[in-house]
Parts: C-alpha cells; structure tokens; sequence
C-alpha cells in the first residue's frame, strides 16, 4: 500500500495552516490598562488558569491546523496504491496452467492434517477444478515446473477435460522450481498472443520468483495476465541437514551434522546417521524455531568408507529428510610387498627401505594417513583382492610364474603393481610369465660404470607428469643425487598412450616406466630398492617417491573410487579413464538408468541418498552423494510473484483508493469538533464566572 | 495639605455624617463586659462557698429554699477601642462603593474610612478611649494616634481620615506588630483592611492580640466585582501598589474566581482563629450599617 499525491503542488497551501497559529497567539491581545486591588487573587487564578490553557486551547489550535491540513491534502488529490493486487476485469483468452511440482511443494498442508494433504496435492486439485471451470471453447495449456520445466499437453487445447487429467496425473517431483523456465514455456505456448498465465505455486524461497523478473517483462510486453494463486501451508516449517562432515574423533570418527529448522516451533527429532557398511548411529538433535544446531556423532573407529547418510523425521517435509555425504576410508590403506630377495642382513634386502618408507611411523597403520605395508615371501602369497591391497610391490622376485595370472586379474581390475628389479630377475622367466603386465620386455642387466667409479646421475622428472606433480614445490632437484652402477635395459620400444618412460637416467637409459592394463597400472622399475644397484634409498627423494607411488596407483583405480556430489534432477556426469568395461549406477534401491559415454557414466538421479558407479564384481569407481535442493528445502515464503509482476507492470497490478473525499469528511469532522470543543469550554467559563457564594461573615473559631 | 481644603472639608463632612447616621442606629447604654464582676447588673447564681462576699447572698433564697445561693453581677469596664486602618494604594480601587458622597469615591478607601469614623464615632459617644492607627496611605498627619477620650479624640480621628489617601503598602504584618505592642491588655482592635498580602505573611503576627486577650475583629472591606472579576474586556492589569502588568480576560479568570476567593477566605479564617477573632466581609457596595452592627454584636 503506497499513498500518493496527484496534485502534490497543491501542499503548498498548508501555508494556510498558518492562519490559525497566527489567530491563536495574536487574538484577543489586550490594549487597555486596568487597575486592580487584589492582585493577590488574580495571581492565584493565572496560575491556575495557565493549566487550563494548556489543556483547553492546543487542543482547539490542534484540532483547527488538523482542519486545514485535511483540506489541504484534500486538494493534492491523495490516494492509496495497493501494488500486487489482481485486476478485476480478468482478460478473456487462452490460459496457460502452470503447477508446481517442485520438492517445496511436498510440504504438508496442515501438521494436523493427513499425512497426504501436501501443498501439491492441494495445487493439483485446484489446477484441475480451475482448469474444468474455464468457459467452453477456451484453449488451454498445463505446464509443470518442478525439477524441469516441461509441458504436460504439447500445444494448447480446447479439450479441457483431457488437459485436466493430465494435470491430474502429475506426480510429486524432488527438483528445484523452475518458474522463470516454466514462463518461458507458457509465453511459447501462447504463440506472442495475449492470455492468461494462472500459477499455482507455493512461491517458496528466495530465488525462484526473482529469477523470473525477464520472463515476467515478457510476458508483460506480450499483454499476459499473470495471476498467481499461491498455495500455502498453515505452519511454514521444514527441518534440513545443511551439511555433514566427517572428521577425527575421540574414538575413531566423528561426524558434525548441521541442522536448520525455518519452522515456527522448536522440534526434537531422531538424527540416524547411516554408514556405507549399514552401521546406524542414533542421536537425538534439538534445533530451535527458525535457528540451527549442530550435533556431533561418534562413528565407529574404521570403515569402508564411501557415501553415508544422515536420515531425520521432521513433521513438514519428508522430501529432504535424507542428507548424502562422503565418509573417506577410515584406516590405513594396505600394500603388500612381496620379498624376493631376503637378504641376510636387514639392510641387504629391498623390504627393509620399503617398509620404512611405506610406514615410517610404524606398521601400527592410523588414520592420520600413510599405508599399511603386508610383507610376504615370493613362495607365500597371499589371495590378491583390489578391495585389501590397493598395491603390490614385486621386490626382485625370480620367479613371478606361480601368481603371475593372478597378479594380471588384480591388475585389470584396477590394482596397482609396482615391479622393482635386482639380481634375482631374469629376462626371460619375467617376460614369459608376466608378459601381460609388463609395460615393455625386460633385456639384461647392464653395468653402467666400472667398479669404484661414481654411477650415473637420474635426470630430474618432469613434474608435470601426474606422478611426479607433488615434487613440484620441492624436491625434484634431489633425484640428480640418486645414482646407478647397474640397470635392467629394456627392449626397444616407443612411448604410447598406454606406455611411457616416467623417470630415466641423465644417458637416457630408462628408469621407470608405466604401463596400463585394464583398469590398473603398472610402474616398472628397472632398478633396485636396495643398495645393491644405486644410493635410491638414502636419497632423501626415496620416501617420498615410494609414498606418491602408492597414492598414484591407488588414488585412482582403487577400491574407494572418485568422489562426486549431485543434486536429485540434475545430470550428474562422472569422468573415467576407462569406460570398456559394462558400467552401472546403484542406488540403495536399486539399479539406476545410466548412460555411458567416451568420457564416463552420465544419469540423472531421483532420489537423495549414495550412488555407486561400478562395474559387476569390482570395486566401485566413484561414489556420488546426491542430496535435494538446498534451497527447496527453504520453505519459508519468498517474495510474492504478484509483487514482482506489480513492480514489472504496475498499472496492470494495482488498485487506486482516491482518498479526496475521505479527507474532505475529516476536515469537516475537525471543524466540527473544534468547534464543539470551543464551545464547551466557552460554556465552561460561564458556568464558572458566578459570584463567590455568601460572601457573608462569620466568626473564624 | 490643610484643614481648609474643600475636598478634605467635604469628606470630613460627609465622615462625621455618616458616622453618626451609622451609630444612632445602635441605641444607648454601656457595653458588657466579659468578665463576671461585683456590679449592678445580674448575670445569675451560683452556690455559696466560703469566702463569697455576704452581701451578696440572695437571703430571700435562702430563706425559702434553705439554701445559700450568691448573686453574680457583669462587671463594668473602660473598653479602648483601637482601630487600624489600611490606606494602601490598593484601597484606593473599585467603583462600587455604595458612599460616593462629599469626596468620598466609593472605593475600598472610601468604604474603610466610613466604617472607621463610625467606629470612633460609636466609642466616643460611650465614652470609651480610641486609638488610630493608618497603614500605608500618603497625606497621613497621625499615622498612629494614641487611645484618647472625649470630643477633640474624635475629631482627630475624623481629620486624620478625611485627609489621607490611599498609597503605598499596607505591609500588614509589621503594622500589627506594632500595633500590638502598643495596645491595652483587654482592648478591642479593630483592623479595617482589604487585606490583600498573603495571609502567610500577616497572620502569624495576629498571636500578639491573643497573648494580651484582646478582642480581634477584621473587617475584610473588598469591591464585589473585584473578587468576580466582572470588570469587562480583557485588559492588562496592574496592582496601583506596583508590580507587573498581568494580561487577562475576565471571561477566563472569573470562572476561577470563586474557588480562589474561597481558598484565600478558607485561609484568613484559619489565621483568625489562632486568636479568636471576628471575620467580617465588608463589601464596598453594601450598607455598612449590617455591617457594623455585625461588628459591633455582642460588645
């Protein structure tokens, strides 16, 4: 409600309201002196009688300025606007219904109401009975919002019945409004000609109806009437989980839950935080009106990791009581280091660097990061599994042959192998037997320098090469301190797409090239983790080589896969490296249509909760957290669309209240009253201006 | 000023015929006093008890009755009448005075110095000695002249009269003091005023009259219409006694007239009666025979 002034110049005459000032303190000014012999009483009446004054005569100057002021604004011509009010006189034409379907709408009508009767329902039921009584003859269209804006009959149509039922059969959706594309639909429907657009929506949020202010203008352009017919709750409210993460607690994990409740009323609900491995942790979370909180649960000390779920009850919206998040793998990650040569001292066998790079805080394993190295001779190896061993380091073994087709199943599904070399290998046993995982075929071993003269310098890696990105800070320098006396050369070869040399000699001789099999990789070492062939261990680049070639091989392929977040009815696109393989998409409810494409899985989810993009039998590649919108889980009213429609084109949506003659009425009114006013107090003074009674005598005692 | 002044000739004139117009209305004999004394007069009985005189045993009681009973008589005294003026400036307003003739302008003035050449009038024709006393007022021969009897007491009184006229302050209070400190124990003080000071500033010296057991008697001589207000338009009024203009319409202060005029009397009479004494109104456009006789009752 705006008041205005059409004629604002006219306030110039509340100069006007100067008169009666004027006539109040220049009126009645005495002239003539008048001697007086009891002063004393006349004192005493001016003291009394200045009170009186107060009272009695600003309420007759007030009342009379009151008058002129009301005359005054009567002359401007004032009236009340009230903006965002629907015209009377709705246009004629074909109509255009757009219903939102969006995840707001699934709040319920009433808490004390059935479970059932959502906001959608209701906006269905009244789309549907509006839609039936529009006049015969009338075209008209349905077009859903929610999620994706789309229209439920393709061209307007004056069979209102049919488009009714398909107004009738629109589900539920879990996606955001889409108002302002849902416009742009009903503005294509109508073909540039005018109409009516009737929306029923709960015009929640903050974003949805300002992003529709173009297509608003647009349609204004094209003389659209809009009319909104909100749909409302009586208790606005919802309780969400804004965020979950996990991080180190006292006893293992913790995970820090933050809850917002946007209700009128403050709500105790159970918290069930759900772990990938279906372990259920309750808590209970108190959340104030119209405030947050935050509450913290305690998970068990290892798990797989993954996508975990935090699940509430809230008496509003069931829609968005399910919040995905990602748990990283807690615990170390295992390697398994297979000794071919245990030396008879510690520091004559491989394994002894190995371990103390791979663990140098201990074999204990922890969360705080690192891996967990298993140690086992050639002759015992165990069962390989991607889901234990995220890599296995072949340290101068002689004779793979034994696991060599095991190694190759552990590889291609995605298992990482890193082959160092040493006395104990030869050419021949490791080509024939491991002749499917080796990047290129082993030669011989060849000294490079003569007994007691320095060895040959390692050229400094190129840090762009993924491996070797984290030495870009520091650290590359130091490889041209690692030195060969003796390497395995390789058989000729050229560097492709799935071989290259990553590390090599400052001759040129190749020091460590990948390879890739299936969906794993292996990094063949053509020198020794031990001192028998070069300084590598006691080169301070040694740790920090070996850890980044655990993270390399293991980051990538191995068991816990990417990790990706995703909104319900958005494209969630996942990237691999490898798609040959059959991909599928699971959900806790089951299978998900997916597609593949050259560059990963695209699919649209449905429903809030943990994805998993996998191949049968294997680990999964990426896990993906899905989560609804956070802002249709602000149910609280946005600005109303007719408002914004109003300040679009404020002629069209708003009503006039001239108020000219509403002030004329109270001027008369004030004239009136002061009048009244005067009069009573001029009566007053008469009534008091009698004589003092019997001004007789008397004896005082 | 002198004697010979036809205007002061004139209201001595009109004074002395007024007075005695006023008091022969009053009748003749001496005035009681209030004390019981050996006298002529019987008052009543009272039982013997010994030490009463014998001769004034009433035997004829005594001899029908068998009981002794003493006769009482009012005794007879010399009363001095002691009259106190006030000839301020303020007395000098109103125009309703009811005595407008020979000189006299029918202000409070006019009406004061009525009552008090009766009252000298009245005292001198008993015989009684008479004392004036003039506050404020300009032209005043005697301001106070000492209680006195006879023809030629009266005479001065009648001239101190006709001569002053109303100026300056009354200042009440410290001319009841003074006053009081020369008056007879037992005497009767008149004060003719408008009394037109605070009652807070004048009445406390009022106890010096009742610690010498004096007979007060205030005559409150006011202009009616002074005290209603009903004096026209608006206009500025001014005290002739000085002070500041004060700017007010009649219509307004008149409705609050009576309550203050209440207030104020509430307050004189609450002084009044720290010492016993007579309040009379005397309004400027009465008769003052009422007046008088209402002053004079029980003398």
């Amino acid at each position: 409600m705006t008041p205005v002034l059409l004629a604002p110049l006219a306030l110039a005459l509340g100069a006007l309201v100067a008169g009666p000032i004027l006539a109040h303190f220049t009126r009645r000014r005495p002239t003539r002196r008048v001697p007086y012999g009891a002063m004393l009483l006349l004192q005493r009446v001016i003291e009394r009688h200045k009170r009186r004054r107060r009272l009695y005569d600003p309420w007759v100057l007030l009342l009379r300025v009151l008058a002129v002021l009301a005359v005054v604004v009567a002359v401007a011509r004032p009236e009340l606007q009230f903006p965002g009010v629907l015209p009377d006189d709705a246009q004629s034409g074909p109509v255009v219904v757009l219903i939102d379907d969006s995840l707001s709408m699934d709040l319920i009508r009433s808490p004390e109401g059935p479970a059932d009767a959502t906001l959608f329902t209701t906006a269905r039921q009244e789309a549907v009975a509006f839609i039936r009584s529009l006049p015969d003859g009338v075209r008209v269209g349905a077009v859903a919002i929610g999620g994706t804006a789309r229209p439920l009959v393709p061209d307007l149509s004056t069979d209102r019945g049919s488009v009714a039922a398909e107004v009738a059969e629109l589900r539920q959706g879990r996606g955001e409004t889409q108002l302002a594309d849902g416009l742009g639909l009903a503005r294509r429907l109508l073909a540039g000609g005018g109409g009516r657009v009737v929306v029923f929506s709960d015009e929640a949020g903050s974003v949805a109806v300002p992003q529709a202010r173009d297509e608003l203008g647009l349609l204004s352009r094209q003389d659209v009437a809009l009319e909104p017919r909100p749909v409302r709750a009586t208790e606005v409210g919802n309780l969400f989980v804004t965020s979950a993460v996990y991080g180190d607690g006292l006893e293992g994990g913790s995970v820090r839950v933050e809850l917002s409740n946007v209700g009128p009323r403050d709500v105790e609900v159970p918290l069930v935080v759900r772990l990938p491995d279906g372990t259920e942790i309750t808590a209970f979370a108190e959340v104030p009106a119209g405030g947050s909180a935050t509450e913290t649960v305690t998970v068990p000390e290892v798990t797989d990791g993954g996508v975990a779920l935090v699940e509430l009850d809230d008496p509003w919206l069931k829609a968005d009581d399910t919040f995905a998040f990602h748990l990283p793998r807690v615990g170390a990650g295992r390697v398994l280091v297979v000794d071919g040569d245990p030396g008879p001292t510690p520091t004559a066998s491989e394994v002894y660097f190995l371990e103390r790079a791979l663990a140098p805080w201990g074999t204990g394993g922890g969360i705080g990061g690192g891996v967990l190295p298993d140690v086992t001779a050639a002759g015992h190896l165990p069962e390989l599994d991607p889901e234990t061993h995220r890599v296995v380091f072949l340290a101068n073994v002689s004779d793979p042959t034994p696991f060599a087709a095991e190694l190759l199943a552990f590889v291609r599904q995605g298992g990482g192998l890193v082959i160092s070399l040493g006395d104990n290998v030869t050419a021949d046993r490791f080509n024939s037997a491991l002749g499917g995982l080796l990047p290129v075929p082993l030669r011989r071993p060849r000294a490079l320098v003569a007994v007691g003269e320095a060895g040959v310098a390692t050229e400094p890696p190129d840090v762009a090469l993924p491996l070797f990105e984290p030495f870009a800070r520091g650290g590359r320098a130091a490889f041209q301190g690692v030195a060969w006396t003796r390497l395995f050369t390789l058989e000729p070869f050229e560097a492709t797409e799935d071989r290259s040399v990553l590390l090599q000699t400052t001759s040129g001789l190749p020091l460590l090239v990948e390879g890739r099999v299936g969906r794993g990789r292996v990094l063949l070492f053509t020198g020794t983790v031990d001192l028998d062939w070069g300084n590598l261990p006691l080169q301070s680049s040694f740790m920090p080589l070996v850890q980044r070639i655990v993270s390399y091989l293991g980051g990538a392929t191995a068991g816990d896969g990417a990790r990706l977040a995703g909104q319900v009815g958005e494209v969630v696109s996942v990237p691999l490296v490898d798609t040959s393989a059959p991909l599928e998409v699971h959900s806790a409810r089951g299978s998900t249509a997916a597609r593949v494409t050259g560059d990963g899985v695209v699919f649209t989810p449905a429903e809030a909760g943990a994805y998993r993009v996998e191949t049968p039998g294997a680990p999964p590649l990426a896990w993906v957290a899905v989560n609804t919108s956070p802002a249709e889980s602000d149910v609280r009213l946005g600005p109303p669309l007719i408002q914004l429609a109003a300040e679009i084109d404020p002629e069209r949506y708003q009503r006039r209240e001239p108020l000219t003659v509403w002030f004329l009425l109270a001027a008369a009114i004030l004239v009136a009253l002061q009048a009244a006013l005067a009069l009573l107090v001029e009566q007053r003074r008469r009534e008091q201006s009698t004589a003092p009674e019997d001004v007789g005598g008397d004896h005082a005692a | 000023m002198t004697i010979w002044d036809p205007t002061v000739v004139a209201r001595l004139s009109a004074l002395e015929l007024q007075a005695r117009v006023l008091v022969s209305g009053f009748g003749t004999g001496g005035h009681r006093s209030r004390r019981i004394s050996a006298n002529i007069e019987f008052a009543d009985y009272k039982p013997y008890t010994p030490g009463d005189p014998l001769r004034d045993l009433d035997w004829r009681i005594a001899a029908r009755s068998d009981r002794l009973v003493v006769r009482r008589h009012h005794a007879e005294d010399e009363l001095a009448v002691h009259i106190l003026v006030d000839a301020s400036a303020d007395m000098s307003t109103g125009t309703s005075g009811r005595y407008l003739a020979g000189g006299l302008d029918g202000s409070k003035w006019s009406t004061a110095a009525v009552l008090a050449a009766t009252l000298a009038q009245w005292a001198a024709r008993r015989g009684d000695p008479v004392a004036l006393g003039v506050m404020g007022g300009e032209a005043v021969r005697w301001r106070w002249l000492p209680a006195a009897g006879g023809r030629a007491q009266l005479a001065r009184v009648h001239r101190v009269l006709a001569e002053a006229r109303p100026a300056g302050r009354a200042q009440l209070a410290g001319a009841l003091l003074e006053l009081g400190a020369r008056v007879r124990r037992r005497s009767l003080v008149v004060v003719i005023s408008d009394l037109m000071e605070s009652p807070d500033t004048w009445g406390p010296s009022l106890d010096v009259f009742g610690e010498r057991q004096c007979d007060v008697r205030v005559v409150h001589v006011h202009d009616p219409k002074e005290w209603t207000f009903e004096l026209g338009d608006v206009g500025r009024f001014f005290s002739p006694e000085g002070g500041p203009l004060v700017n007010a319409d009649p219509a307004d202060v008149a409705a609050q007239m009576p309550e203050v005029v209440g207030a104020y009397l509430a307050e004189v009479r609450t002084w009044l009666a720290r010492c016993r004494g007579l309040h009379v109104l005397a309004p400027s456009s009465d008769d003052l025979s009422a007046v008088a006789a209402q002053l004079l009752r029980g003398v």
